[in-house]
């Protein structure tokens, strides 16, 4: 049997399997996105803000977490909190919620880290002057911020902010450590039933191509669209 | 011409770290007078004139404004600055909004202007300038010249008391200055009072009322402008006149 006709066997039997996992998987990375945007632009705002000690906290948390592993900061997660009393609460009605939890807490955490920089570097690469003229015109400084400074700074933070979303997308197949049924733990599911995992993987590469490459284009066309709606 | 002060700086000092920018600056601008502002390069011009609405924080002094010191923890800077128009050298027009939008934006938002009457008054001073036909174009398709003349019309929206001009010309190509420079006069000429950082002389000498040459932090000569350039008396401003005229 060929090469493609194992692809397609092992399809027209799993094909469950693999569906199951894609849900999986873009239900730990779409929350991790959202909860790691949301916390990573307040985040981002205590990097920026005047109070020392905050800032510092900020710096200090951004530099750590994109500083260690994802698969450190998952297991601490997973094995160690549990270990000093902290646990994520069973749902009876949603099966293998506290793992879910672990995975995504540990996936919103380093996404937040690094959403905080994209935000950050995207408000920094307004010209000063932008904030400067705002100011001398008598705008408050939030007024500044929504009225000139932020609107121009998404233009530079959406597309590293499409880009995030597309590396989270990856890097969730690494919760199928813990036992969260994504897309690579189905794969490795239908691995240990067909002993076939050569083509298994060329399903999952192929499956998570199609998930970020959709990904990258739909943030491109919000792109190009917010773009002609400036000009 | 009338005796009012419209700003006082008493004591003004401004340091960066370990230098010393302004040393102890203290003058006055009366109203509907126009002053130029000349001097070398880091010699605290631009520093001086942002400390005068407050970009730059002064290190010690007051900057007395309608009875108001500035510099004092009790005011709202805001309220002040609204009446304390600013061109800069680099135009900074709000990249993110049409023409029209950049200059009813401060009116509407901040003095509470409906849109109407907002964009009725832009609309006036456009045509003023004959800019009306770029009333939705936004500032990356303009000139240096006519974002400099819209960055002006911005600061006149805000009905000003005062304009402060940081080197306006500066970053503009040759062909393009005269424009700007004639707007400027036309300003000088109904009354408004201004202080502007500038590097050319002639215009300054001809739309001045009174110049300062700053040097070192300091006001090394205050004279009206022709005896400013016919007349100086110290050695510095001497020397500096051989090298720009």
């Amino acid at each position: 049997m060929g090469f493609f006709e194992q692809i397609v066997a092992i399809l027209q039997q799993y094909t469950p399997f693999f569906l199951d996992g894609i849900k999986n998987t873009l239900i730990i990375a779409a929350l991790s996105v959202v909860l790691g945007a949301v916390f990573g632009t307040l985040m981002a705002i205590m990097r920026m803000c005047k109070i020392k000690p905050l800032r510092w906290l900020a710096t200090a948390y951004i530099e750590f977490v994109r500083g260690t592993p994802l698969m450190v900061q998952l297991m601490f997660i997973f094995y160690g909190l549990p270990m000093v009393g902290i646990t994520f609460p069973d749902v009876p009605w949603i099966p293998n919620f506290s793992r879910f939890m672990a995975g995504i807490v540990a996936m919103s955490i380093n996404s937040c880290a690094y959403v905080a920089e994209v935000i950050r570097s995207g408000i920094q690469a307004v010209d000063d002057g932008q904030m400067e003229a705002a100011r001398s015109i008598g705008f408050k400084y939030g007024q500044s911020m929504k009225l000139v400074i932020l609107p121009q700074a998404i233009r530079n933070i959406l597309p590293a902010l499409g880009n995030e979303f597309v590396t989270v997308i990856k890097e969730s197949s690494i919760v199928s450590v813990i036992g969260i049924s994504d897309l690579m733990y189905s794969t490795n599911g239908v691995i240990a039933i067909t002993y076939r995992s050569l083509p298994c993987l060329a399903i999952a590469a192929i499956l998570y191509f199609i998930l970020t490459f959709t990904g990258s284009r739909l943030i491109a066309v919000l792109e190009k669209r917010m773009k002609h709606g400036r000009q | 011409m009338e005796d009012n002060n419209i700003i006082e700086v008493r004591g003004l000092c401004k340091s960066f770290g370990s230098l010393q920018v302004l040393n102890d600056i203290s003058t006055d601008f009366k109203e509907k007078q126009v002053v130029s502002i000349i001097g070398p390069s880091g010699g605290g011009k631009s520093t001086f004139l942002r400390c005068l609405n407050l970009l730059e924080t002064p290190s010690s002094g007051e900057i007395i404004f309608h009875d108001v010191d500035l510099c004092s923890k009790k005011i709202d800077i805001n309220v002040h600055r609204q009446k304390i128009g600013m061109v800069f050298q680099h135009f900074n027009l709000f990249n993110n909004m049409n023409v029209m939008k950049n200059l009813t934006i401060a009116p509407i938002k901040i003095n509470g202007k409906s849109k109407e009457e907002a964009e009725e008054k832009a609309m006036t001073f456009l045509k003023r300038m004959g800019l009306e036909d770029k009333v939705n174009s936004y500032p990356s398709q303009l000139s240096g010249g006519q974002k400099q003349r819209i960055a002006i019309v911005r600061s006149l929206m805000m009905e000003p008391e005062v304009m402060l001009f940081d080197e306006p010309t500066s970053a503009l190509d040759p062909e393009m200055i005269g424009e700007v420079l004639d707007v400027i006069k036309q300003l000088a000429l109904d009354g408004m009072t201004m202080i502007i950082v500038t590097h050319e002389m002639r215009f300054a000498r001809e739309v001045s009322n009174r110049i300062l040459f700053l040097d070192g932090g300091r006001i090394d000569e205050d004279r009206t402008a022709a005896e400013f350039f016919d007349d100086p008396h110290s050695p510095r401003l001497i020397s500096f006149l051989k090298k720009v005229l």
